[in-house]
């Protein structure tokens, strides 16, 4: 023994094998997950079968014999008899879009979406402060400058005010912006320090801000008073832009009326409670078709024989009554999940309803509320098709009236294949974004 | 709080005292409240009664038994254009609910069958489920109507070249036919016998089920089940003499005879609303089952049940529990969604009454607030079955 070498005794541990090659990787995956068993394997196999049809069908269809290129149906069906005549969907592009919007007068839609994009994208800026301040005010105050610039025409003092105003907070937020990201300080820093306010008591600091603002705004009041775009309808209005007019008003809206009236369906006022409830229950349970078309037959006699409302905004009327019962009940539900204890903790603090609400409750109840509330948004987009019901010339109305279109005759498959396509991007991409917003939100809900 | 209750602080009367006592605030509050609602009917109502009058139109219900005048495509109850309004209202209603119900019945199942192969082992099936779930959930519903309407259904071929299956049921261009059942003079005993084939086996089951729970032998159920609700019915079947007979869709002239048929239109909202809410439905099953936690299979394979048990008698109890109430929500949209037929002219509730009647007569308050009451009713009385059925599942917690 004595002869042995201790490292002869101790015992060493002979590398791990490699595991079978059949294990892992790729092979050991599709093992794993495709053919682990017999009927997995046919269940594979069945399903490869039908993806491959399916998608050579379509390739076939509207790829290979596809006919980008046409005057009318006709020629399409000559060219090419079972391919699909992406001609029609080229050609009436523009009216999906647009609708009947005039021509020369589209770069106005266009200008209002490019300004929202403007509006909203610093609240995904790093460093910029005040980001709620200016998703409120793209809220409040764009819809005005907006609507203006779509529906043109004569504008009366307020009217005036208010794309004014639009204008000047635009340019306010944008220099804001900038100063944020160039000098790391607030644009309301900068206008103190250079009216020389800043030594000044905090109480004073107002003055000077509200007189930079209203100065801005009667410079831009008299230099805006030439501008007066020539008046669009809107019976013109149409399109992917008219859909997103009356979803986008729809879902603004509904957030803020839902959550008060799920407050008011909450509280302890029974007159308050009863007749929220009354509100939401009636609007819920009934079709959004009727409630449009308890709008438009309606409305005309429940308002004076002076007061006339266009068809447009008696559907948004009615759009965004149905959206804000939804949202209330979305609403009431994430306040219910908050525990009693946050309540009585807010309230031992010595804060009121109001700020208790807006502080701690509203806070907590909406990130958990978000895959509800961006669900209620879908199904709002999706549902302002039903206008086309009633006559507004939304994306839908357009898809099928290509196919009545004498040029055209029986174009059905081709447009409802586009509506699709932009209709599932857009609720596809709010769902992914909302997806993406609850793990960076909900990060401190996760059990770990 | 119960020292803050009994101490409630004495009614300060001054005004300032007044206003910051919440008491005071919460009774102002809702009277303001309570006179903008009262301010806002009268208002409505004022405007309302004057319009009526300055258009010469009457109000009040007794239009509905004036005669309609005009002839409804597809109908179960009889009805023929020198029928009232009422009845107008009563096919519309009907119409609702068939398309409704059958479509109900079918989604449900569709959308079970979707749910459970998202969950599929099989990374394939599960990734085709999925796809299959987003690509519905994320386009309109209207939409898809007009597809399968205008793309599908419109495009069949025309009769004398129908697609049949099994030479009885027919599909073409003017609709869907399919044979309709006679029955004969003896065909209530088959009936009876088929009652009494259920009664016998739901009393089996409790007796096994209490035979179990007292002696722990089980009793096998199933065999004994099939047997009693097939033999019985088929042997009295027989015995009385096949008292059921069909009649068949048959080819003549341009169109089919004989058999029932509903219109493509029926076909189109069918196919839609069962297609587009087996998504949403797959997805509340795919949730359900996900929220019961693992624990419970681990738990349940120790105690030596085996998967098919595991699911069974651990999984699905728990899960359907989640499942149930938003399955009915779902429904509940079946039947509103239904009404989105008018866009394709199958005569359905809204379709008939809101649109035709509602044009033809004038008569929009009355006409809509009925509509609006049926649709209320249907919802009010599911969300009652609905609270019923939680109070019944609920965790039984003390």
């Amino acid at each position: 023994m004595a002869n042995l070498d201790a490292a002869d005794t101790t015992f060493r541990p002979k590398p791990n094998l490699p595991p079978p090659p059949n294990t892992v990787g790729a092979v050991g995956w599709m093992r794993k997950n495709l053919f682990s068993s017999v009927l997995n394997t046919l269940l594979t196999l069945g399903a490869m079968w039908l993806i491959l049809s399916v998608a050579y069908t379509l390739f076939d269809w509207g790829v290979l014999k596809a006919v980008w290129v046409a005057e009318n149906r006709r020629e399409c069906l000559d060219r090419s008899p079972d391919g699909a005549c992406w001609a029609g969907v080229i050609h009436w592009f523009n009216t999906f879009m647009y609708g009947r919007y005039p021509y020369a007068e589209q770069w106005r839609p266009n200008l209002g979406l490019v300004i929202l994009i403007l509006w909203m994208l610093p609240c995904w800026l790093p460093r910029v402060t005040g980001k709620i301040g200016i998703a409120l005010s793209a809220v409040i105050i764009f819809p005005f400058l907006a609507g203006y610039l779509f529906a043109g025409g004569e504008k009366g003092l307020i009217l005036q005010i208010l794309v004014s105003a639009g204008i000047v907070t635009f340019i306010t937020i944008w220099l804001h912006v900038l100063s944020c990201l160039l000098t790391g300080r607030s644009l309301p820093v900068h206008i103190l320090g250079i009216t020389g306010f800043t030594d000044k008591d905090d109480r004073l600091h107002k003055y000077p801000l509200i007189g930079a603002f209203g100065l801005a705004l009667i410079v831009v009041l008299i230099l805006q008073s030439g501008w007066e775009p020539p008046e669009v309808g809107t019976n013109l209005w149409g399109g992917l832009f008219l859909t997103l007019v009356i979803s986008g008003v729809g879902i603004t809206t509904a957030l803020p009326s839902g959550v008060l009236l799920a407050l008011g369906r909450r509280s302890r006022m029974p007159i308050i409670r009863v007749s929220c409830i009354a509100f939401i229950e009636l609007f819920r349970s009934v079709p959004l078709i009727t409630i449009l078309f308890m709008a438009v037959t309606m409305m005309p006699l429940f308002l004076p024989e002076t007061v006339t409302l266009n068809r447009l905004v008696q559907v948004i009327i009615a759009v965004c009554l149905f959206a804000a019962a939804y949202m209330a009940e979305i609403v009431r539900g994430g306040l219910q999940a908050i525990p009693k204890g946050q309540y009585e903790a807010a309230q031992s603090m010595g804060l009121n309803y109001w700020k208790m609400m807006a502080l701690v409750v509203m806070p907590q109840a909406l990130k958990l509320m978000i895959p509800n509330i961006v669900g209620n948004f879908i199904g709002l987009f999706k549902d302002t098709t039903l206008v086309s019901i009633i006559g507004l010339y939304d994306l839908l109305l357009m898809l099928k009236a290509v196919s009545q279109n004498p040029q055209w005759n029986g174009l059905y498959l081709e447009p409802f294949m586009f509506g699709t396509f932009v209709f599932f991007i857009f609720c596809f991409a709010m769902s992914t974004y909302s997806q993406h917003l609850e793990r960076t939100l909900g990060s401190g809900q996760v059990r770990r | 709080m119960a020292i803050l209750d009994k101490g409630s602080p004495a009614r300060d009367m001054s005004f300032s005292g007044m206003v910051n006592d919440e008491r005071y605030r919460a009774v102002f509050y809702q009277i303001v409240v309570f006179g903008l609602i009262a301010w806002g009917g009268w208002y409505l109502v004022s405007n309302t009664s004057h319009n009526l009058a300055s258009r010469g139109m009457s109000s009040g219900f007794g239009f509905l038994g004036n005669t309609a005048g005009f002839d409804i495509a597809w109908f179960i109850i009889p009805y023929d254009p020198r029928m009232s309004y009422g009845r107008v209202f009563l096919v519309g209603i009907t119409n609702t609910l068939i398309v409704s119900l059958i479509a109900i019945v079918f989604t449900t199942v569709l959308g079970f069958i979707i749910g459970i192969l998202r969950l599929s082992k099989n990374w394939l099936i599960a990734k085709l489920a999925a796809w299959y779930v987003e690509l519905l959930r994320n386009t309109p519903l209207l939409l898809q109507i007009l597809f399968w309407y205008l793309a599908v259904f419109s495009l069949l071929p025309r009769p004398r070249d129908s697609v049949s299956i099994l030479e009885v049921f027919q599909l073409n261009n003017r609709g869907f036919y399919f044979p309709s059942p006679v029955p004969g003079e003896l065909f209530w005993l088959t009936m009876l016998a088929v009652l009494i084939a259920i009664a016998g086996t739901y009393a089996l089951n409790v007796w096994s089920n209490r035979r179990q729970a007292e002696t722990g032998i089980r009793f096998p159920v199933l065999w004994p089940s099939l047997a009693i609700l097939f033999l019985l019915p088929g042997l009295v079947f027989l015995a009385s003499g096949t008292p059921l007979s069909f009649t068949y869709p048959v080819l003549q002239g341009f169109n089919f005879v004989g058999g029932t048929s509903v219109p493509p239109a029926f076909c189109a909202l069918f196919v839609a609303l069962v297609v587009y809410h087996s998504a949403f439905i797959g997805e509340n099953v795919r949730a359900g089952i996900q929220s019961v936690s693992h624990g419970q299979t681990e738990a349940s394979h120790s105690l030596g049940l085996k998967p098919t048990l595991t699911f069974r008698l651990v999984i699905i109890p728990q899960a359907m529990r989640a499942i149930i109430p938003p399955l009915i929500s779902a429904w509940m949209n079946v039947v509103k969604n239904s009404s989105l037929a008018i866009a394709i002219g199958f005569p359905d509730l809204v379709a008939v009454f809101m649109q035709t009647s509602l044009n033809q007569s004038g008569h929009a308050i009355e006409i809509v607030a009925m509509v609006m009451a049926f649709y209320m009713v249907v919802s009010l009385t599911i969300s009652a079955a609905l609270n019923v059925y939680n109070k019944s599942v609920q965790l039984k917690e003390r």
